[in-house]
This record gives C-alpha cells, structure tokens and sequence, in this order.
C-alpha cells in the first residue's frame, strides 16, 4: 500500500488540541467566513490524496476493500428511504446524480441496479475519474448510451435543471462531506439539483471520540484498514448537527438516518441509534 | 495446443497450426480454431455462462431462473451430452438406473423451493426412515431411527414422511429430468446441448468495451459467448477450473466403488424404509432402497476385488452381495479369490455363520442387467470456489467418498449458496462475476464441504483398519453414540443438513470461521484468494499463471474436457 503522506507523528495530540483550541465545531466555520470562490468546496489536498489512492481503487484486497464492502449498505438505506414514502417509491426507473463518486463504486452499482434509468457521476480529480471510466469500460452493460455518465468536475459547474421536474431522483454525496472544507455551501449547491419528492442522500462520519479513536487510530494507525490520511477528523460532523441544518432548509423534511459499523472479519453492519458512534447514512426528501 | 491457440500472436498461430496440421486430427480441435480467428463478429455477451449440466449445474440455473431478482440474468448452459436424447432415454428407462443418490431433507427442501422437486418423477423415488450401520470386524452397531419431532400431537403419534424422513434415494437421471422440465416451464435460457467446450480464453480489449478480464468460451460449434461469470458445474476433471488456475489437492483412495442395482425378496422395513450400511475392511457396502423391492448397491473395495464383481456370473455376483452384509471379513476375502462358484461357498459357509438377523438386508434375489459398474473413489478439494468471473459448483469444485452419501448434495449446497449470493449481487448492483459478489460463496461453502470432506475422510481410514485398538476405539466409539441419543441426534441433523433453505440467512459465526480458515489455508499454500490472472500482474503471482504459450500446455489438458462432458466414460459418483 502507497503511503500517502509522509507518516506524521502518533496522531493523539492532533485531535486533543484542535478540541482543545477549536471550540466551534467545524461545521459551521464557514457561517463567518467570505463566500468561498466556485472551485473552492473541494480542497487541492484532498484532491492529491484521492489521485494517490486511484490505481488500487478496483483492488478487491487493495486499501478501497472497505469502501465496497460498505456499498450494498447504501442501496438498503435508499431503498429504505424510498418505501417509507411511498409517494416517492413509484415503479419508474431513477436517475441519479453521484457527487464525488471517486473511482465508480457506488456509480456503478447504481447503473447495474435494474431499477436505475441512469446515473451520471462527478468527481474533481481527474485521476479517479480515469479509473472510473477505465473501469466502466469493463462491463458492457454500463457502456450502453446513457446508463453511466462520468465528469470530471465539481458540483458548481454542473448546469441546474431548466425545470425542478428535470431534476434527478436520488442525488447522492458518499462519503464526501468529511472530505470538504465548508460543506454548508457544498451541500446548498447541491439542493437545487433534486426534483420534487427526490431524495438526496449522505454518508459521512460522527465528530465523537469513538468515531476518532475507530476512524483515525485503529483504521488508520494501528490497524491500516484505511491508508494513513484519508481522514480528517475535524472535518467530521454529527448527525445532530445535520439534523439542524435539514431542518432550516425550506422545502426539505423527512430526515432519515441509519448508522453503521464495521466488524473486521465480518464486514459492515447497521447498529440502531449508533449515527453518533461514527459513519452513518443520512437523506433528506425535497417536498414534492 | 489447440487450447491457447488464440492468444499468440499471428507468426505463432500460424507456426502451430502447420504443425498441428501435421498431427492427426482431433475431434475436440477440428477446424473451429482457425474459423474463430477469422471470425469478425465479437462474442455474445452473457450474465451466466454455465459449463456442465448435471444435478449441480442445473439446480443453479433453476434457482436462478426461479427467483424474481435473477429471473432476467442472460443465462447459456453448455452440456456435452444432448440433454433432449438424455430427457426421452429416461422416459423409455425399463427398472432403474445404477446412478442414485440419496437427497438429503436439506436438498429436497432447496429444490421445493425453487419449484424443481414436483417436476421429478415421485413415483421413482424412495425416502428411507431408518438407518443400520454396523461394523464388520466387530459387530459394534448403530441405528438411526426416526428423530420423534416435537410438533407431535401426542407420544407415539406416527412418524411423517417429511419430518422423519432420513434421506430420499433418487436416480441421478430422474432429479436432471425434473430440473430440465422445470427450466423449460421458465423463462428460456440459452441451451447449448451435446456441445463442447473448444476453448476458453480471456477476452481482448476492443473500442467499445474492455473484455480482458471476460472468459470468452469457443463451443465445438465454433460460437463465441463472454462470460460475466463462468460457473464451472463440469465435473472433476473442470476444464473452468483448469482454466482459472484454481489447484485442486487430495488423494486418490485406491478403491473402486462397484454400483449395481437389485431386486431384494421383500422390501426392507415395509413402508418406513431402511438403509443398511455395513463396514469392511476394504470400505463399506451400502444397500439404499428404491421403490417396491428394489435396491440400489455401492459397494467400495479393492480395484481387484471391483474388477472380479463386474466380471462374476449374475448367480455369484448376486451371493456374494448377500455374504458382504453377513459372512465374516475372511470368508469375504477368501471368496474375492474365485472366479467362479461363490454362490456353493456362500450356501455352506451361511449357516455357520452367526449374525444378527435384524441388522442385514432382506436377501438380494437378482440384478438388474449390464447395471453392475465401478468407479475409482478420490477425495479432493478446490483451494478457492471461484477467481475472476468464474465460480465452481459440485464436483467440479470437490470430490468425496461416498461413504455418507453426501456427494451430490454438497453440490446442490453449492448451487443454493451461490444462487443466493447471485441474488444479493444483483439486489446492490455488483457485478456477479466480481470478487465482490463471490467471496461470499466460497467464505459459505468451502468451510463446510471441507469438515464433510474431512469427516468422511477420516471415517474411511478408521474403517479400513482390521484389528488392534483402532478397531476397539471405533467400535466403543459406534456403541457410545448408539446410547447418547442427543448426540446421535446431533450428528443425523448435521447428516441431513435440513436447516440450510434458500435464503437462509448462515450465522455469522460459521462465517467468520469459515473465512479465517479458508485464508488460512490458503496462506499456508502461498497464495492470494483472488485469483488474478489479468494480464500484466500475472508474474505476480505465478500460480496463477494461465499457461499461454503452446508447449505450456500438457497434452492431458485437454482429456478433461472430453471426460467430464462425456459422463458415459467415467460415471459420475454415486451416492448413498
């Protein structure tokens, strides 16, 4: 496995200080600071780090194996999503928008579903979106016209739909908001992308000591599940303060949230109540 | 060499084809090669591409058909045999046939469900309630009677077919029929019956899609068809496997088993059935009821001793399968050494000889003609159950002793199992050939075919012992679980492998064991369970290499295609 920076020394005292130092959560930094520049939701680190990381991407054993393995999770939340409301579960085939879909794994799934009309998938690191389209092109099926659409590019460059009909049915964001430096103004640029009665739906991971000692200490540190890195605990933010944010949001409501946990040796599970111990899926629905 | 013909490069193919001209022709290599090389169209695209359309094969592509998420998977099954001519020669069958097998309640449950078990011939198939196993050194016994279930309204109520039932004997023949008539009531699959398998290779990368890591099958019809995943159900000798690179290891056991089918003076145990197993020293004799008074026979024993049971008139052959459940293990061997006139030595020594008239069969009466036929008896296990978009089924993927009959169900186990992880690919959108998709069916399967496998090993080499404490230690060991009821419950339950449905949801701890183990394993063999024959990271990891160039290829390479397509050259085991 690459390493993908240089190893920094043991991680404790990172986190300490920054919740020592740092008494507003990260989430809401953003409120004080300017509007951000268009390209600037998406940090050139990160970008870096992700390009690191894109020729393992499709290696069942390589350092993205736990990211599958969370995968069949996420179509179980949308689908739990969708039949809780059923004005939104109707037979018509979806389409969907992936924001941030890295080297394709949920994308292409989403484009086999055979409820899936078509995806199309962004993602700014042009790297990652070689490797998804590489990989694209090992399955037909995901070759026919339409069914799997990649860009390289961010959320801001993708045009709004001319009408809110137009609008995609499932709008997913996996694993990206830690990843993002201001993720409220990511997240409303997303909004305008849903149509009516469609859901936008995220995971991300809880700011908690649980989920830091899990996510940074074990996977990262002792363990090497994930590569050294890829997480920046701060950037973390709790299903409460997600919770507060949907609920501000005119035209949204029907939060869902489902946490999840992954056993090593046995794969990832969903544990009731347990979005604050670390990742968790969370959508909301645009009112129709 | 026919084999990799296709991926040289041109100078290369053309050097060996002129020196394969020089060979005399083979069927199996014909002139489909060179029409492939020219052939500009690409291959036909499949989901599931299925070598192989015995029991195991054929359960998965019903179970796949039957269910409403795979229903619609773009299916081809490649059989060597024309499945038609094999469907009307069952029809026209006069007595049975020697290939049975005993369908455990856990087999005959997954086939319910998936709608195949009304299509089988009902009135050609026996369960059987009871079970006499005895030593034949020591005389120590057991009995398998049937388990009173707890649902009983009241003690003594009588037992029910379905819950008591210990196994039911079927013909081979008769379960492929009802599958076959099964999948012509669904949605059509692609049949490509009395085919070969030419070649398989991996696909090339061309302008509209990438199908390097496709196994592309050439059939002997010279089509094409790409393979998302490639199930190899073709048999011990898979050429699937052969070309996954997938090692299979074990030992062959030095014993034949002869099959016969008889015709008993009374049926055994009236209408609750009873199986009778005994064991001698050269392995055991198994006589498995089939409908009205007759039986099915396998008999496993010396290579010697199978050739001069094939070659014995009907009247000896016939006493010497009645002196194999009564007569002591010496007169048995003293017999062995005759050609001829075992009926007088059986009609004298008899009498004096004492044994429990409860534990042996009713006596064999006559023998189905031309039904008397040997096979070698081999135990081996595949190190993986599936690499890059190729999965293995049934025995294909494993071969085991038929001592408890658990042959054909392990394959049935097998083609549940993957069925199900299939399904659930399908329901998350992963590619069912991915890793993703098939490491489940190895992590479910192979742990528990290895402990059968082990198990039954084991049984083998404890009973072939003729004296000393190994025979002390079984016969305590037989008379102990005799008396323990629970723990003879505990082993019938695991016999009869019923808690296993479709669907059914493996606790996660076998799993997890099952996992652990199985990567153990293969650490202790050095190598990665992903099978990764792409191109360019091959030298990684040389085992598995796919050889490519022609002189890699051992000319034996090509014997199990014809072998294990061909089912009349080596029958398939037949399991009690």
């Amino acid at each position: 496995m690459a390493t993908i920076r240089a190893v920094r020394p043991f991680a404790l005292p990172a986190p300490v200080r920054q919740l020592i130092l740092s008494s507003r959560p990260a989430f809401y930094s953003t409120a004080s600071s300017p509007a951000p520049p268009p390209q600037s939701t998406v940090s050139e680190t990160e970008v870096s780090h992700f390009s690191d990381l894109a020729s393992s991407w499709w290696d069942p054993h390589g350092p993205s194996r736990i990211l599958h393995l969370m995968n069949p999770l996420r179509h179980t939340f949308i689908q739990r999503c969708r039949s809780r409301h059923p004005d939104s579960a109707s037979s018509e085939k979806l389409r969907y928008l992936d924001v941030g879909c890295g080297g394709g794994i949920f994308a292409e799934s989403a484009a086999r579903h055979p409820q899936t009309k078509s995806v199309t998938a962004i993602d700014p690191t042009p790297q990652v979106i070689a490797v998804a389209q590489k990989h694209q092109r090992t399955d037909p099926r995901l070759m026919e016209p339409g069914r799997l659409t990649y860009l390289n590019t961010a959320i801001e460059n993708i045009p709004l739909p001319p009408t809110p009909e137009q609008g995609v049915d499932i709008l997913t964001c996996f694993e990206v908001i830690e990843h993002i430096r201001h993720p409220r103004p990511f997240l409303a640029q997303l909004l305008p992308h849903v149509k009516p009665g469609g859901w936008l739906v995220m995971s991300t991971i809880s700011r908690t000591w649980t989920s830091w000692f899990t996510t940074k200490l074990v996977a990262e540190d002792i363990m090497g599940i994930v590569p050294r890195g890829t997480h920046d605990w701060n950037q973390y933010i709790n299903v409460e303060e997600m919770k507060a944010w949907a609920d501000k949001l005119p035209g949204w409501g029907s939060p869902q949230s489902m946490g999840v946990i992954y056993v090593p040796g046995v794969g990832w599970r969903e544990v009731r109540n347990s979005e604050s111990w670390g990742n968790y899926f969370f959508a909301i629905k645009k009112d129709a | 060499m026919s084999l990799r013909l296709l991926s040289l490069p041109c100078e290369a193919r053309a050097l060996a084809l002129k020196q394969l001209r020089a060979v005399p022709a083979r069927s199996f290599w014909s002139s489909t090669a060179s029409q492939a090389a020219t052939k500009p169209s690409g291959p036909e695209i499949y989901d599931v591409v299925c070598v192989g359309g015995g029991p195991a094969g054929l359960s998965l592509l019903s179970a796949l058909r039957s269910s409403k998420s795979t229903s619609h998977l773009k299916i081809a099954l490649i059989e060597g045999q024309d499945l038609n001519k094999s469907q009307q020669q069952y029809g026209s069958i006069t007595g049975y046939s020697n290939r049975c097998s005993s369908l455990t309640p856990g087999s005959v449950k997954f086939l319910t469900d998936i709608g195949a078990w009304q299509h089988v011939n009902a009135s050609r198939v026996q369960p059987y309630h009871s079970m006499q196993v005895w030593d034949g050194v020591s005389g120590s016994s057991i009995t398998f009677d049937p388990q009173p279930t707890r649902s009983a309204p009241y003690p003594g109520y009588p037992p029910t077919n379905t819950s008591s039932t210990i196994a039911t004997m079927t013909e081979n023949a008769n379960l492929t029929s009802g599958l076959f008539t099964h999948l012509s009531t669904l949605p059509p699959i692609d049949i490509h019956s009395s085919t070969r398998v030419e070649n398989i290779e991996l696909g090339t990368e061309t302008e509209e899609a990438d199908l390097s890591s496709w196994p592309i099958v050439t059939l002997s019809s010279s089509k094409q068809l790409a393979a998302r995943l490639l199930v190899g159900a073709d048999g011990q000798n898979s050429p699937v496997r052969t070309f996954a690179g997938i090692p299979s290891r074990g030992w062959d056991y030095g014993r034949m088993g002869v099959v016969a089918t008889m015709r008993l003076s009374s049926a055994p145990g009236g209408d609750a059935r009873i199986a009778y197993q005994r064991f001698l020293p050269t392995g055991p004799v198994a006589l498995l009821p089939l409908p009205g008074d007759m039986a099915s026979l396998v008999w496993s024993t010396t290579p010697a001793n199978a050739a001069l049971l094939k070659l014995l008139p009907k009247e000896d052959f016939i006493a010497m399968v009645n002196a194999a459940f009564r007569l002591l293990p010496v007169d048995l061997a003293y017999m062995h050494t005759l050609s001829s006139g075992q009926a007088e030595e059986v009609a004298w020594r008899e009498p004096n000889t004492s044994f429990s008239h409860m534990q042996v069969p009713p006596k064999v009466v006559d023998v189905q003609d031309g039904s008397v036929a040997p096979f070698p008896l081999k135990m081996r296990h595949a190190d993986t159950y599936h690499g890059q978009r190729v999965a293995l089924i049934g025995d294909a993927a494993h071969t085991i002793h038929p001592l408890a009959g658990q042959g054909l169900n392990q394959g049935l186990g097998d083609a549940a199992a993957l069925a199900s992880h299939i399904e659930k690919a399908v329901n998350v959108g992963w590619d069912v050939g991915s890793s993703w998709a098939l490491e489940g069916y190895t992590a479910e399967q192979w742990i528990k075919n290895n402990a059968m496998l082990g198990v039954v090993d084991k049984l083998h080499k404890v009973y072939s012992a003729e004296s000393g404490p190994v025979v002390w230690g079984r016969s305590l060991g037989l008379d102990l679980v005799d008396k323990l009821g629970g723990l003879k419950g505990w082993f019938m339950r695991q016999a009869a492998g019923g808690k296993r449905g479709r669907g059914h949801k493996a606790a996660w701890m076998p799993r997890l064991c099952g996992r652990i183990l199985h990567l153990k394993q293969l650490k202790s063999y050095n190598i990665r369970p992903h099978i990764n024959n792409r191109r360019g990271t091959v030298e990684a990891n040389p085992l598995y290499l796919t050889p490519r160039s022609p002189v890699e290829v051992p000319q034996s390479s090509f014997q199990p295609i014809i072998l294990s397509l061909n089912r009349t050259i080596t029958p398939a085991p037949i399991t009690i």
